[in-house]
């Protein structure tokens, strides 16, 4: 039995299509997010659907999450993006207690009981300082692109301090600071610091490990050795981050038909 | 008999015109309520979805016409006390005097929510010194000012000390605008200290004797205040005939909020139901007709368990709300995504309890206003969400804040963290604006995610 998760993000639209048996993704796909949905969704559905030799009856059941799941008509259910991560993550890594999430437009503390069931949450999706969008915004500043900031980070020596908790005047210090003559690396380094920073004041002040990094800020290297060091304990990151909430949901997909 | 049912303004429409085929009986305030958007320009209205009883109808038209009641009360040459930051002591107070009638004006927070900002009440107070990093209930200084809204107060008392941040500076500028207020103190609630004599408040709580003097003391010179304006003493009789009637509206308010939290489904909306526990506050300035409000409501309630109609299925997650929203809309959300409401703290549990009446009504009175939850510490407030979650068998917790309301920056936490601790529920902190319409998607995902969570916990 083949199933889909449709993860419709605010920065991109993911697809899992997971068969039930072995267990296993069969495929996954992305594709930018835009303003027509459902047809984006439709093409990357279609398209992982040529790519495994499937065709859509030959789908027991598809599920769609993400702040955009409700444009997505052709998936039978919609399930917010809470509890798709907190399976998708469970299933990769089912010691997980605690995942943090960090997508382009918001990003969330989760917490799991044995069996992967969600404890609670706490979501930040007020404030951009706590999520991609603040590192976007860096990069566009910086005139390079995400690969290049991520790497960038990783030659940093002395992380600069970021004091300003909102990513507009943040901006404003970042100019100070390379006015100054900071070097690059260390500014950047510094900007992941306090995105980890806000996420850590969302996790409180407990955080039960093992803690598990998700969603597309989870591949930005140096990310999640901010994390650790702002929540004091080891943080690993999934495999494929970014897919994790279309995987969840594919496999709840899975667990409803079955 | 019609089943439950929540309409929108245009459904209520038509449901009015049935009523009154039906030979539908209102009060004078009665009518369809349409006119209030017509008259008032509550565009907010045509938003929401509203009860489909009689009895919900005369609720929100008791509501939604307290300031033409206040004007017409003026008009039959009562005295008008505005009671601020005060939840549910002083209006106890003024009602207990003939020719007084008292109100809230700190309910001018809603306006903004009601008129969608058309009044542009939020920006003139803007204009007037209190920004947007202040609550809504700064509405009311350009409401004093332009006097479109409530007719300006014969005497205007204020609570102050161990009570809302905001509301103070707010009150203190209303004053330097020329608005003589008559400030009452109200210390920050302790527990007594080893040797201190301990007097029981409402809510398992203990204070201090000696602040329950003190806030006696407080109360015995508004008293004067009040039996001045009148031009009678408010005398002991008089004031425990004044908690004899507050405690009718407080008892009904008890037996609605059983009768609904407690059944298997909702008997009625969470809206409405918001709405009836703000009549506590102030009797929505006319206590006789409160009573006749809430008796309607209560059995509309009861009739409806009776025959097994409910506005919610039995699956609907049973949340606990802690605090009002400043967008009403965001009760109607809840339900739309599977909720339902199964107990409520909105930040006046004092006005829900019961006054003694086997204390000298002031000490009475002074012990209630003592347990007020915003002048002691978060984590009584919390002990007493824990318990009432427990007893109401609630799946989940929803804390919304309002915005710029500081009472206490980390209650929310506070909250969260207890209940989290004691009972292992799953709690959200939402944050509600005025009008929540941009962050609907953004609420609703919460929300939903807060529902799915509760409702996984049933299965394992």
């Amino acid at each position: 039995m083949i199933c889909a998760g449709i993860d419709a993000g605010s920065r991109a639209i993911k697809a899992v299509l997971y068969d039930t048996a072995a267990a296993l993704v069969l495929t996954s796909g992305l594709a930018d997010q835009g303003v027509e949905q459902e047809r984006l969704a439709t093409e990357l559905f279609d398209k992982l659907l040529r790519e495994a030799g499937l065709n859509r009856s030959q789908i027991s059941g598809v599920i769609a999450t993400g702040y955009g799941r409700n444009a997505i008509r052709f998936a039978g259910t919609t399930i917010t993006e809470i509890t798709c991560h907190a399976r998708g993550v469970h299933h990769l890594a089912p010691d997980a207690r605690t995942i943090i999430e960090i997508g382009g437009q918001d990003s969330k503390v989760i917490a799991l009981e044995d069996g992967g069931r969600v404890r609670d949450f706490a979501m930040n999706d007020r404030c951009a300082a706590g999520t991609g969008r603040f590192l976007e915004m860096v990069a566009s500043r910086l005139e390079m692109n995400w690969e290049k900031l991520s790497g960038l980070a990783q030659q940093s020596r002395q992380p600069a301090l970021i004091s300003n908790v909102c990513a507009v005047f943040a901006e404003t210090e970042i100019i100070g600071l390379l006015a100054s003559g900071k070097p690059l690396s260390d500014v950047v380094a510094g900007v992941q610091n306090a995105v980890a920073t806000r996420v850590a004041t969302l996790a409180g002040r407990v955080v039960a490990p093992p803690v598990y990094f998700t969603g597309g800020v989870a591949l930005q290297a140096g990310m999640a050795r901010a994390l650790a060091e702002v929540l004091a304990c080891p943080v690993s990151v999934v495999p494929q981050p970014q897919f994790t909430g279309a995987l969840g949901a594919a496999v709840l997909a899975a667990e409803r038909v079955a | 008999m019609t089943a439950p049912r929540k309409l929108s303004l245009s459904e209520w429409d038509n449901r009015y015109a049935e009523l009154h085929r039906a030979g539908l009986r209102e009060p004078a305030y009665g009518g369809p309520l349409r006119r209030h958007v017509e008259r008032e320009q509550d565009f907010r209205l045509e938003q929401l979805q509203f009860d489909n009883s009689p009895a919900a109808l005369r609720l929100w038209n008791f509501l939604l016409t307290e300031n033409e009641r206040l004007h017409q009360a003026r008009a039959r040459g009562e005295k008008i006390v505005g009671a601020m930051k005060d939840l549910g002591t002083i209006p106890v107070m003024a009602y207990a005097l003939p020719g007084l009638r008292a109100f809230y004006p700190d309910g001018a927070w809603w306006t903004p929510c009601l008129m969608e900002g058309s009044d542009k009440l939020l920006q003139q107070a803007e204009a007037l010194g209190i920004d947007a990093s202040f609550c809504p209930v700064r509405a009311m200084l350009p409401a004093f000012q332009n006097g479109e809204h409530f007719p300006l107060p014969d005497l205007l008392l204020c609570s102050t000390g161990a009570v809302c941040d905001d509301f103070s500076a707010i009150a203190q500028r209303l004053e330097h605008l020329g608005h003589a207020i008559f400030w009452w103190e109200m210390p920050r609630r302790r527990q007594p200290a080893a040797g201190e004599t301990a007097c029981a408040l409402a809510g398992n709580l203990t204070a201090p004797k000696s602040q329950v003097d003190c806030v006696r003391a407080e109360l015995q010179r508004a008293s004067g205040a009040l039996g001045q304006l009148a031009g009678r003493e408010l005398d002991a009789a008089l004031l425990a005939d004044g908690i004899r009637a507050a405690n009718q509206v407080r008892r009904l308010l008890a037996e609605l909020r059983q009768t609904v939290y407690a059944a298997p489904a909702a008997p009625l909306p969470a809206l409405e139901l918001l709405v009836a526990e703000m009549l506590a506050l102030h009797f929505c300035s006319d206590r006789e007709e409160c009573i006749a409000v809430l008796e309607d409501l209560l059995a509309e309630a009861r009739a409806r368990r009776s025959r097994n109609q409910f506005v919610s299925g039995p699956e609907a997650v049973r949340i606990f709300w802690v605090n009002p929203v400043a967008d009403l809309r965001a009760m109607n959300l809840l339900e739309d995504l599977g909720g339902r409401i199964c107990g409520s703290d909105f930040m006046f549990t004092h006005a829900l309890d019961l006054i003694p009446e086997d204390l000298p009504p002031l000490e009475a009175l002074a012990r209630t206003a003592l347990a007020d939850p915003m002048v002691g510490p978060a984590s009584d407030r919390a002990a007493r969400i824990v318990r009432e979650c427990h007893a109401n068998g609630a799946e989940a917790v929803v804390v919304s804040r309002i915005p710029g309301a500081s009472h206490c920056a980390r209650e929310g936490e506070i909250i969260r963290g207890s209940v989290r601790q004691t009972l292992n529920l799953p709690t959200i902190e939402l944050e509600i604006p005025s009008v929540c319409d941009a962050l609907q998607p953004a609420l609703g995902s919460r929300l939903q995610a807060l529902m799915e969570t509760a409702r996984a916990r049933r299965t394992k």
